[in-house]
């Protein structure tokens, strides 16, 4: 199951990937498959959608890639089209996804893929929760430093974009081995988005013979600029390089001119990003999402402290028997309902708000419910979550009927092509409101574990045991994930339905921000309640024997020096 | 969102001595008269400017309450500044202060800069403890010291920004090892995109132009 998330990690390009080392290792034919996996995903989460333009686009692209030349003729209109617009996008657009990079790295992984996909339930949940278990499980304990992680992934995925640097391709391209495969090449080009260029010159660099290894850089150019011409004559999409080559004479001058691109837009993108805030670190932070994370992690490790110090002073008998309580707890905390939660999905919309207040009541962490709970209806920091999952519900809700309502009256606009008018809410709003509300309720959902935390530890006497805790703080978890799940699914749509007119290359990478971040929050949130563990455990002991608390104190100082 | 330096603070004291309200006054600029009690720890975070530097302060409001004494004080650690606050209409909130102050000293680094505070200076006539004692209180204990009011807002912006500059100038003197995150000191991003490469860093000054 970590297989899929890694596979996730380079569909969205977070992990730049080496590229000398894919040279050295791809063949073509991954090349091709490689172009089938955006799709794919896409197919995976939206199957709910019949109608998704990015669907149609990417399974057409898949056959434009199988297909001999002939007969793709309309996959190849398709991304002519792509390619002619794609450069205006380029600059409005705010995550640093690059689609042939990012293919280029997927195919590296296909052959995982491959066997996950038909592992994967096609139902929502089991799709989400079976990788986000997968996370759990690899996931350390430095929660802390969970920002920092953020921003370095996002810095990383800025700066490399999976991007071979020109100078790394030069050397490459001088000893670069193999025979020139131009109808291998034909079809390697289906998708040309901002990245067109380097994907295409880079394979063509690849492709230049193995027989060249005396010729020198003239002879390699020469060939290369043949190359190219034979390619680009099945490959409409190549026609940019094409016209480029023209321009500039050398091989190495176009490289280096595309570099130079490379890095403004890079530092453009970098500038917009941030200032539009759909940075999800960011965001997360301002929603004190870092701090709960943080003083839980605090708890967590004074729990686990006590806790031990506790097993060490017990011995015999009593150590065993506890040591096989704390066992069932563990048990609790596994997670096991992840997958036979199926039919957890199929529960209303209305009724997340009454199950959350519904678990968190069963906790019965608040001895003193009057004093803690002096707002109307519930807990005091139940409200935020609530609120902001309302929120971006009904946010959702307005967002799909608005340009619904619209079209209908105004049909035949629609056709006239003005989708900037009827839909309000562009992709970029869209994309923008969705990171902003999966970082809030991730945010408002670990303050709510945090409160637990501390209410446990807080609470004297208990009406629950640890085990019933830790079960119902489970189902919790697993509510919370449901959520984000859904809600990630549902913003989605959004993007799909209001960018019917987008191209591929927009609003692909939108989508995978949109599931990234939430792969991320159900992350953090089942990390936040690993944490819970050591607490539940404490509250165990203490629970057994009430003069322990005492001892403890004295016995181990909270502070470590 | 461009920070040369990030401090954390905690904020300590008996209940309803007016903690969160000095936060909610700070980072907020209002005064709520009826406040929910403080379950463990609550959070705030405001930018600061000393010496032409952007400061974020992170600031760790905790439960004053006795019952969550033991949880409080996991959250002591790695806190760069505190703000010991006592009632001054209420005599026992002061008594207790060699208790908090302990409590902090024990359970924080040696180098956390403390600022006394009495709150309430706007409740002058039911006034309890007089200046002139929490000024000796902190002479004694080598701490600064202001009186404040949350609902006036009076002194409040001077509490935080004073044992940041206090926090700036120990920087400065090379007191606090500002690379062990113990302390309660982050650097920030600014600093650290020095060595980054040219479009980092030319996007992350432009975005702290953005902000703040």
């Amino acid at each position: 199951m970590e297989s899929l998330y890694y596979f996730f990690c380079l569909y969205a390009n977070l992990k730049p990937q080496s590229l000398n080392n894919f040279y050295q290792k791809s063949l073509y034919k991954e090349f091709s498959f490689a172009f089938i996996l955006p799709g794919d995903v896409l197919i995976m989460s939206d199957k709910d959608d019949s109608e998704i333009p990015v669907i149609t686009e990417a399974t057409s692209v898949l056959e434009g890639a199988n297909c001999e030349p002939p007969e793709n003729s309309e996959s190849v209109d398709q991304s002519t089209e792509t390619e002619n617009k794609s450069e205006p996008i380029v600059s409005t657009r705010k995550r640093p996804e690059s689609k042939p990079a990012s293919d280029i790295e997927t195919a590296e992984v296909f052959p995982v893929q491959e066997s996950e996909s038909k592992d994967v339930p096609q139902t929502g949940w089991g799709y989400w929760g079976s990788w986000g278990k997968s996370l759990l499980s690899s996931a350390s304990a430095t929660v802390a430093t969970v920002g920092q992680g953020i921003s370095n992934v996002i810095e990383k995925a800025e700066t490399s974009l999976g991007i071979p640097s020109p100078s790394e391709m030069s050397p490459e391209a001088k000893y670069a081995a193999g025979e020139t495969n131009a109808k291998d090449n034909e079809n390697s080009f289906p998708m040309a988005g901002p990245f067109g260029v380097f994907s295409t010159i880079s394979t063509a660099v690849q492709s230049t013979g193995k027989t060249v290894i005396t010729g020198g850089l003239d002879a390699l150019e020469f060939i290369g600029k043949k190359t190219m011409d034979v390619i680009a004559e099945g490959d409409p999409g190549f026609k940019r390089t094409k016209r480029l080559m023209n321009r500039n004479s050398t091989l190495s001058q176009v490289l280096r001119e595309a570099k130079e691109k490379e890095e403004l837009w890079t530092y453009n993108e970098v500038t917009m990003e941030t200032d539009k805030k759909t940075h999800y670190g960011l965001l997360f932070d301002e929603f004190q999402g870092l701090s709960h994370l943080e003083a839980l992690e605090m708890l967590s490790r004074e729990s686990e402290i006590k806790v031990k110090s506790i097993l060490s002073s017990l011995s015999g008998e009593e150590l065993q028997t506890l040591k096989l309580e704390l066992e069932q707890l563990k048990e609790a905390f596994s997670l096991a309902e992840f997958c036979d939660e199926e039919e957890e999905e199929k529960k209303g919309d209305e009724d997340f708000t009454k199950e959350i207040t519904e678990l968190f009541s069963q906790l019965h962490v608040s001895s003193k419910p009057e004093k803690l709970t002096r707002r109307a209806g519930g807990c005091c920091f139940l409200s935020p979550l609530v609120q902001a999952r309302n929120t971006a519900h009904e946010w959702i809700i307005t967002s799909l009927t608005k340009p619904l309502a619209e079209e209908e009256e105004g049909g035949k606009q629609l056709e006239a092509g003005t989708p900037e008018q009827l839909n309000k809410n562009s992709v970029e709003d869209i994309h923008a409101f969705a990171i902003r509300s999966l970082a809030e309720l991730t945010a408002c959902s670990i303050e709510l574990f945090h409160k637990t935390a501390a209410l446990v530890l807080h609470s004297q006497k208990q009406e629950v045991t640890a085990i019933e805790r830790s079960r119902t703080l489970s189902q919790m978890t697993v509510a919370l994930c449901n959520e984000l799940s859904s809600l990630s699914k549902e913003f989605t749509t959004c993007l799909t339905t209001a960018g019917v007119k987008e191209k591929a290359d927009v609003l692909n990478p939108l989508i995978t921000a949109v599931f990234l971040e939430a792969s991320n929050s159900a992350s953090y949130i089942q990390d936040a309640f690993q944490l819970l563990l050591p607490v539940l455990e404490i509250s165990l002991i203490e629970n057994k024997t009430g003069s322990l608390r005492q001892e403890l104190q004295v016995q181990t100082p909270l502070s470590e020096h | 969102m461009a920070y040369a330096y990030l401090f954390k603070y905690i904020i300590i004291g008996d209940t309803g001595v007016g903690k969160s309200c000095l936060l909610l006054q700070f980072t907020d600029k209002r005064f709520q008269p009826v406040h929910d009690l403080t379950i463990g720890v609550e959070f705030g975070a405001r930018m600061i400017t000393i010496d032409g530097k952007q400061i974020k302060l992170q600031i760790w409001d905790t439960a004053g309450q006795e019952s969550f004494r033991s949880i409080t004080r996991s959250y002591y650690r790695g806190a760069a500044g505190a703000l010991l606050v006592y009632d001054i209409t209420r005599r026992d909130t002061f008594n207790h202060l060699t208790t908090w102050l302990e409590d902090a000293r024990q359970h924080s680094n040696s180098n956390m800069v403390i600022m006394l505070i009495g709150n309430k200076s706007d409740l002058e006539s039911r006034r309890e403890v007089k200046k002139e004692e929490g000024e000796a209180f902190a002479r004694e204990h080598g701490l600064i010291f202001m009186e404040t009011s949350a609902k006036t807002a009076s002194n409040v912006e001077e509490a935080f920004i004073n044992t940041a500059k206090e926090i700036y100038e120990k920087i400065q003197e090379g007191v606090f090892d500002i690379n062990n995150e113990a302390n309660g000191i982050k650097i920030g991003p600014q600093h650290g995109a020095t060595n980054a490469t040219h479009a980092g860093n030319q996007g992350g000054q432009q975005a702290g132009g953005g902000c703040c």
